[in-house]
């Protein structure tokens, strides 16, 4: 009897490990990582002339993790009055590499001046690594950046082992005698003060188990242990456990891997970390919440000059090092050089582009590298304006009930520079720059007008055009009488001036002249895609787009009718680096551009005694602004476009 | 001040403070004329001297000269000269130039465009951009870049001459022969 259920248990206990190797290999042999992808902003380019201002390139500073100091070591700057010195890390571009460069630099003006590189290869322009803006996760939102275990400092692994695992390249998978340690001391103690598992044991509870403290996972654990070593190299696991070890926690987001950690805690490339920020990471493994530097410094620092110690112990550093070493402060930053999702409006069109060409999956996993065009400073700016602004339009429930939403575009590249999608530019839901389709209302009037001004035989500036109402029949009977805004009506105006004061009546006029169906072709030309409505009243802008839409169409009439494709991406690369997709600039001429300056020189008018003479209110005169105003009949929506040295802007 | 006015303003205030920031010095297509004072007056009557004109998609005709245009001073205006090329966009371009006579279009392209992105109003970078691409054998926008380029040139003969033989090249090797001549017409005009 006993011998049969011996056998049983045996033959089950064969077929229990011949399915915990399956599913120790199929993970192994597979992909072992979803790693994210990661979304940067633009490069900040740094060059004779630049326009910056020294608050913006401090900005921009700490968004790529750069440290005020000594301007010596990489990633630190060092600041006096408009005087620069700023050591950089280097970057690897999707175009070639950034060499580690320093910089010497003065701001005079908001511009760069006497920009000189004092170290490194020479450049008359260098960029700074670009900020990350975010990323796009695997469903378990772990986060990591792979390294190779031939590009770690060596102190990191022998460290680990000194702490965790002094007898890794010996043992099987399992070490029985530190196991009867630990559960001798644990028992003199009468609870779990000491562990005895392997590296590898824990990488398989990481991998494969969940955290219980059950004799059954125990066994499991062991039983993998020794099938991941059975299969695999010492350092190939080595090298996945230094990947996958959980290391902190940024909000929903899980800190996994050396790789990462390094960067969330000192803004740094693991291969440039001291002894004794090598020696904080390795003491976290124990208990990252608990030893969190940030949190709580001191048990962290403790924690960190036993590793220090046990560092000495081992012989990785001579006692001359180790007490510089345990004298330094913890060296971590002050907080993660990004916060996730600090852009979503930004990032939900970056995705929508990103859908195009890559399956969801591909951007969860792969870890592909996202070169965006957000200019950190000028989305600043944009989230400023409308948190600004808005509590000023309106009181109580007035106030609560508006909302708005922004576009900036370069307007000779068709890059999206910045966007906010509604009035609290945090907030991650219903983003009104791409989705909220409005009617557009008077912003339709520099197409009808472009449209006419295209027939320089029929239509200049100084044609006369009436203002005077009229009624409109259909044929099943129905009428339409437009009428101004103001109620008012003039009798012949020059056509600079009906744009400019925005009239309704000439614009329909004029609309009906060239026909509606010109101008419908024109808006297709600018990059219309939606439905256009073909009766009379889209001339007065029943036409619904988005802020996003208008932008695009506006682009044309601020670059003399060359049709720009709005872009929000450069570049995607692989992890490696290697190109994957590259969004090049496009140009194409969709109108004549003598009609179109006449349109610009209307459009200036309107910023200086039109309808957006408000402006002027607070930007200085000589600024020229070219721009249209636009208010629906009911009130409802309210929008701007306009355009100025090589920005575009919408609001809506 | 009405509520739309005073959002308008905000997000001009917006707009305005970034300028600044965001384009090179004298990167305005607008340039401020006639310095502060600038009531602008109403442009003078532009269409009865003018000759009808027919203008096409692909096939620029003459661009208006200036004494068509609205009176420059004191008012509204604009600047169709591109910008002269800083040191630092001149070094993208050699960038670019090397790696163009070493049959890297591509990354001549990229170049061009990191050059573009700080210059944007130089017909010369437009220029550079066309013949990356007519070695690339994009001729498509290789004219579209062209004629960008020719929209900048301004009153610079040199640099307009340049982009309308460079116009007419590739208009020939598209097997478009008037557009062809006609380019070359405006080139021998200058």
């Amino acid at each position: 009897m006993f011998i049969r259920i011996a056998a049983v248990s045996l033959v089950l206990l064969a077929c229990w490990v011949v399915y915990l190797d399956a599913v120790v290999t199929s993970r192994f042999e597979g992909r072992r990582f979803e790693v994210p992808s990661r979304v940067y902003a633009r490069p900040l380019e740094l060059y004779d002339g630049a326009g910056v201002s020294s608050g913006a390139l401090e900005r921009e500073l700490a968004l790529s993790g750069y440290r005020k100091g000594d301007g010596a070591k990489p990633g630190s700057y060092r600041r006096n009055g408009g005087h620069f010195i700023i050591s950089t890390r280097g970057f690897r571009f999707p175009d070639g590499n950034e060499p580690r460069r320093k910089l010497s630099l003065n701001i005079y003006g908001d511009r760069i001046q006497d920009f000189s590189v004092s170290a490194g290869d020479n450049a008359a322009i260098v960029r700074l690594e670009p900020a990350r803006i975010g990323g796009i996760y695997p469903a378990h939102k772990e986060d990591r950046i792979l390294v190779r275990l031939d590009e770690v400092p060596p102190q990191l692994p022998a460290a680990l082992m000194a702490v965790e695992d002094r007898n890794f390249y010996d043992h099987f998978g399992i070490a029985p005698a530190s196991i009867g340690r630990a559960m001798l001391a644990n028992m003199r103690a009468g609870r779990v003060v000491q562990g005895g598992s392997t590296l590898t044991q824990q990488l398989v509870k990481n991998f494969f188990l969940t955290r219980d403290q059950t004799l059954l996972r125990k066994g499991n654990e062991a039983l993998m242990s020794i099938l991941l070593e059975l299969h695999y190299e010492k350092n190939d696991i080595l090298e996945t456990y230094l990947n996958e070890v959980y290391l902190g926690q940024a909000g929903t987001r899980s800190i996994n891997g050396f790789g990462l950690a390094s960067q969330f805690y000192f803004g740094e490339s693991l291969k440039d970390l001291d002894v004794h920020q090598v020696a904080l990471l390795v003491g976290m493994v124990k208990g990252p919440s608990y030893y969190n530097p940030r949190r709580h410094p001191e048990r962290a620092t403790q924690r960190r000059n036993l590793v220090i110690s046990e560092m000495e112990e081992a012989g990785l550093i001579d006692s001359q090092k180790a007490a510089r070493s345990r004298g330094l402060s913890l060296g971590v930053s002050a907080k993660p050089s990004y916060s996730e999702n600090r852009y979503p409006a930004y990032i939900d069109l970056v995705r929508r582009h990103l859908a195009r060409d890559y399956k969801e999956e591909d951007l969860r996993s792969e870890g592909l590298r996202i070169f965006t065009t957000l200019n950190p400073a000028i989305q600043y700016a944009a989230e400023y304006a409308v948190t600004d602004t808005l509590p000023r339009l309106g009181s109580g429930d007035t106030a609560k009930a508006l909302e708005a939403s922004l576009v900036v575009t370069a307007k000779d590249t068709g890059e999206v520079l910045a966007l906010v999608g509604g009035k609290d530019p945090q907030f991650a839901g219903f983003n009104r720059a791409l989705d909220a389709n409005r009617p557009i209302g008077s912003l339709i009037k520099p197409f009808t007008y472009l449209t006419a001004l295209e027939q320089p035989d029929r239509y200049t500036l100084m044609t006369p055009v009436l203002d005077k109402s009229f009624t409109l029949e259909f044929d099943d009977g129905r009428r339409w009488q437009p009428k101004n805004y103001d109620g008012e009506e003039r009798g012949e105006v020059p056509l600079h001036r009906a744009l400019s004061k925005s009239y309704n009546l000439p614009a329909v006029r004029v609309g009906l002249d060239v026909g509606v169906s010109a101008v419908r072709k024109t808006l297709r030309a600018f990059g219309v895609v939606t439905p256009i409505s073909e009766y009379p009243s889209m001339l007065l802008g029943s036409v619904a787009m988005s802020p996003v839409t208008v932008a695009q169409i506006y682009q044309g009439l601020a670059t003399s009718g060359f049709n720009t494709p709005l872009r929000t991406i450069r570049e995607v690369t692989d992890s490696g680096g290697g190109a994957l997709s590259r969004y090049s600039l496009e140009v194409d001429q969709v109108a004549d551009p003598a009609a179109v300056h006449l349109l610009q020189y209307a459009m200036q008018e309107t910023m200086q005694e039109g309808t957006g003479r408000s402006a002027y209110y607070s930007v200085p005169k000589e600024l020229t602004l070219a721009g249209k105003t636009g208010t629906t009949d009911d009130g409802r929506d309210s929008w701007f476009a306009g355009f100025s040295g090589d920005l575009l802007a919408v609001a809506g | 001040m009405s509520r739309q006015s005073v959002f308008h303003v905000g997000m001009l205030a917006a707009l305005l403070s970034l300028a600044g920031c965001a384009s090179g010095p004298g990167g305005s297509i607008y340039v401020p004329a006639g310095g502060a004072s600038r009531a602008p007056e109403p442009p003078q009557a532009a269409g009865e001297e003018k000759e009808p004109q027919v203008w096409r998609k692909s096939e620029q005709t003459e661009s208006q000269e200036p004494e068509q245009r609205p009176e420059r001073s004191n008012k509204p205006s604009y600047q169709d000269a591109g910008d002269d090329l800083s040191p630092a966009a001149l070094s993208l371009v050699r960038e670019a130039d090397n790696l163009l006579s070493s049959g890297d279009a591509q990354g001549a392209i990229v170049r061009l465009e990191r050059a573009q992105r700080i210059a944007p109003r130089s017909a010369e970078i437009y220029f550079k951009l066309s013949e990356a691409y007519v070695a690339g054998s994009k001729l498509g926008p290789a004219e579209q870049f062209t004629l960008k380029g020719l929209s900048l040139a301004g009153n610079d003969t040199r640099l307009q001459r340049a982009g309308w033989l460079l116009l007419a090249d590739i208009r020939r090797a598209r097997g478009n022969v008037a557009g062809a001549s006609q380019a070359e017409e405006r080139a021998s005009a200058l």
